[in-house]
């Protein structure tokens, strides 16, 4: 039950509705037993319309009775024709009205509305589209009446930009209508993709966009709306598929990527070369699914030594991109890709991303505790350049964790995966050895784009704030030999993953019971130390 | 243009315990007497009414207080030998909401030879489309709601092969919105309750990779308001059963604590009627089983160790998916 009171009433009251209940009850039974009847022998008859029909005008959920109705009149369509059948489908629509009335969210009254409207020969949606505005207007957020104007649209297919031009009415008509600016979205990219550039949106409209929804964020920042699409358009950007990182040993390749992708992917874009030879082998899903971050590559003949290797990689444009490779002790080759997780904009978004950010600095010089206000700033900021103003970015989500309390978790997350984006691009770039440590005073949380670092020997996570179900993500660490969890919050071992390791530090996860430790020793050869 | 945040203000006086004596005795009696005005004007949805009492029975380890037999006899009963479909009730039309709730009840109760099991499938698989949406019955209404319900079903009978599993994944990603989100069809705003049945899909169909999750958990976070309840979309009340939609839904996404835990206990526990026992959709409201399963079910997903585990995808206990030896897909973090 949805947004009943309870209400107090006297012993006398009481005793009065239920006198009242009872009898409703009485002619419900009554006229439920009936039309079960009737339906049992077959009298598919304009009674059983009427009785169903009374029923459902103060019930309309009993989908059963919608049922029934659209069975006669499947049946009278098929001798009646004309005004009369018409005049039929009317009343149809006239009793799914009232039904709309007594509960404006009713999926079976909707419904039959859609059936009525495809099964009649004369549909007049024009009609339908004007009692949509008027039920929107009562009501701009019954998404079942957005659903039903998208059915209409889909059906008499008016122009595009009218819709569009009606959620420009509906939102300065008020800002706060979330159903609008999500039609919008919808809208937008069907409209106005950019075709060329392969970017969502066509740049002068991603301009637009963007000043539009920071008028509607600022003249009410308290709603959260416009934030939430603003939030969106500034993702707007074209993102690609690339090879991380691959690590070639004698038996095995695994090969990481920036997204997860399929079997059919890896073997049609990626090809391992040694000495100018296409090695065989076969394909595994590192995690053991359809789609993975990580896929490993089982050598048919193993990889000896000093050979010449390479990777081949054809990426989305179609050309094919060689990504060269360093070796390791005696048998190991990696190959670093080029990294990079900074938005791409062009030069027009960037001049307007720039002014955007001008004006949110502005705004929260005046009222600096505005979350929305901090947080778009903060993610504009990312948007601009990740890099340059990293240190800001954090300091204000370690802000926000104080100004927003309810979701710290959500930016303690968020500060782990900006700050290890950029450690990442440095330790791509210059990070010679197989080491990943955290290089940076923040203490992480979870393990984002941890497939970036599966080359790596050493893995040494000690001295952070992760529980115990960051564990199976630590399956992408093929390679790792060396795992320190040293200090941190872990509690169970139930779901560690099975790792080709020689050392595990588990010293200071003072909630972490013994037993949990020992029957990690049980299972696995390796040393660990606790 | 004023504005004001949509929520409620718990009161002192709000109940701070788990009352679970009050919620099971609530749950024994409701229905007991059948000329009663509610229980009889919602027979269209019997069906999922049981299944809402028993698993918050189930969970509050109080199931032996439902009569077994006798609802193992109806859900008998409701099966239509045509088209192998389960009604909400005698005389009612087999559709898949009731369906599934049918053979959730029996995995419950491990009883699923009770039923015309191929039926069931040959009625589930009947519904799927060219486009690997789900019809709710044979009048046509696509939702991601009978998708959900299909995949639910069919691996709980561990029979997913007897459905297109790679176009049920892309439909439902069809509707996926700017917001990470997912809404009824393709075009559809982004709704907890949806999302809940989107990802509940994509973790059956191991498929969470799909998803942004990023966003998705993002927007799914900021569904909390200052008094610590939920609400399904932007700008609305919160409403009890958005904290197992959410929660469900962040757990599956593996980030239930980009919630404030705490002030969401707060809130559930207000929603107890002290007097009637069983939970409603705000403080202060008349309460129902469908309110009482989802406070139960929210507060094990927050850890509460006197309710037993509940398993995010299934909204059962997890002691049932485990013997089932069903793997939901939880994304790793």
């Amino acid at each position: 039950m949805h947004g009943r009171v309870k209400v107090r009433t006297s012993e006398e009251e009481k005793a009065r509705k239920d006198k009242e209940k009872q009898e409703k009850l009485k002619v419900f039974k009554n006229a439920m037993q009936r039309i079960q009847e009737k339906r049992k022998n077959s009298e598919l008859d304009k009674e059983l319309l009427e009785l169903s029909g009374k029923v459902l005008s103060s019930n309309p959920d009993i989908y059963t009775l919608w049922n029934i109705r659209r069975e006669i009149l499947n049946i009278f369509r098929k001798d009646i024709e004309g005004e009369e059948m018409s005049q039929m489908y009317d009343a149809e629509l006239h009793l799914t009205e009232y039904c709309l009335k007594v509960n404006p969210k009713s999926y079976c009254a909707w419904h039959q509305r859609e059936w009525v409207l495809t099964t009649r020969a004369d549909p007049d949606w024009n009609k339908e589209l004007s009692l949509c505005n008027l039920y929107l207007k009562l009501d701009e957020r019954n998404f079942h009446t957005w659903d039903y104007r998208r059915f209409i649209v889909s059906q008499c297919k008016p122009p595009l930009k009218g819709e569009f031009d009606f959620t420009t009415e509906k939102l300065y008509d008020n800002f706060s209508n979330y159903s609008a600016w999500h039609y919008r979205s919808k809208m937008l990219v069907e409209l106005y993709p950019d075709l060329q550039g392969g970017r969502p949106i066509e740049d002068s409209h991603h301009k637009h966009e963007l000043k539009m929804v920071q008028n509607a964020a600022f003249t009410d920042p308290d709603d959260t709306s416009a934030w939430f699409y603003q939030r969106w358009v500034l993702g707007a950007v074209k993102t690609t598929i690339s090879l991380v990182v691959y690590t070639v040993t004698p038996f095995k390749t695994t090969f990481a990527f920036s997204k997860d992708v399929n079997e059919e992917f890896v073997m049609s874009k990626t090809r391992l070369y040694v000495n100018n030879e296409i090695v065989t082998g076969e394909w595994k899903s590192c995690v053991g699914n359809q789609y993975d971050l990580l896929w490993i590559f089982d050598h048919t003949t193993p990889i000896k030594d000093d050979l010449d290797v390479k990777v081949e990689f054809e990426k989305e444009d179609k050309c094919t991109q060689i990504i060269p490779c360093t070796k390791y002790g005696n048998s190991t080759y990696i190959g670093k890709n080029e990294v990079s997780f900074q938005r791409q904009y062009s030069q027009a978004v960037v001049e307007e991303l720039n002014n955007q950010l001008e004006s949110c600095r502005q705004l929260l010089e005046m009222e600096p505790d505005s979350k929305w206000t901090l947080l778009t700033t903060t993610i504009v900021l990312y948007c601009i350049d990740a890099k340059k103003y990293h240190k800001e970015v954090i300091k204000n989500l370690h802000l926000l964790k104080v100004i927003d309390k309810l979701r710290a978790g959500y930016y303690d997350d968020l500060i782990t995966k900006w700050s290890i984006e950029e450690q990442l691009c440095l330790d791509f770039k210059t990070n010679e050895c197989r080491l990943f440590k955290v290089a940076f005073d923040e203490r992480i949380s979870c393990l984002p784009h941890l497939q970036y670092y599966s080359y790596c020997e050493e893995i040494d996570l000690s001295n952070q704030n992760l529980s115990s179900k960051i564990l199976p993500s630590l399956v992408v660490l093929q390679h790792c030999r060396k795992l320190s969890l040293e200090n941190n919050n872990l509690t169970t071992l139930g779901n560690f993953p099975s790792l080709d390791l020689r050392e595990l530090n588990l010293k200071g996860n003072v909630n972490l019971a013994k037993n949990e430790i020992e029957m990690l020793k049980e299972k696995y050869n390796y040393k660990i130390i606790y | 243009m004023s504005f004001t945040t949509k929520d409620v203000v718990l009161k002192e006086d709000r109940p701070k315990s788990l009352l679970l004596q009050k919620h099971s005795d609530y749950l024994a009696s409701y229905g007991l007497n059948k000329d009663d005005y509610e229980y009889c004007m919602t027979e269209y949805l019997r069906m999922s009414g049981i299944y809402w009492s028993l698993t918050a029975m189930e969970l509050m380890d109080q199931s032996s207080r439902m009569p077994k037999e006798e609802i193992i006899e109806f859900i008998k009963s409701c099966q239509d030998s045509e088209s192998g479909g389960i009604s909400a009730s005698i005389n009612h039309d087999p559709h898949m909401l009731y369906t599934l709730s049918a053979v959730q009840v029996l995995a419950m109760y491990d009883r699923l030879d009770a039923i015309d099991v191929e039926g069931v499938v040959r009625f589930v698989a009947s519904m799927q489309q060219e486009d690997g949406s789900f019809y709710g019955d044979k009048w046509g209404e696509v939702d991601t709601r009978f998708s959900f319900c299909a995949v639910m079903c069919l691996s709980l009978l561990h029979r997913m092969e007897d459905i297109n599993v790679n176009k049920a994944v892309d439909f439902v990603l069809s509707c996926m919105n700017f917001d990470g989100g997912f809404g009824s069809k393709p075009g559809s705003e982004s709704h907890a309750g949806l999302i809940y049945c989107c990802v509940g899909t994509l973790s059956i169909c191991k498929r969470m990779d799909a998803l942004h999750a990023d966003e998705l958990a993002w927007w799914l976070c900021e569904r909390q308001l200052p008094s610590g309840g939920l609400n399904g979309r932007p700008e609305k009340l919160p409403d009890l059963c958005y904290s197992w939609w959410v929660m469900s839904s962040l757990s599956m996404l593996n980030r239930i604590h980009w919630v404030d835990k705490k002030s969401l206990e707060q809130f559930i526990l207000a929603c107890q009627d002290a007097e009637t026992g069983g939970f409603s959709d705000r403080p202060g409201d008349i309460t129902d089983p469908f309110h009482t399963l989802f406070g139960l079910a929210g507060l094990s997903l927050l850890g509460n160790t006197s309710i037993k585990a509940v398993n995010p995808t299934y909204c059962m206990p997890q002691e049932t998916i485990d013997k089932l030896k069903l793997e939901p897909q939880i994304l790793h973090i």
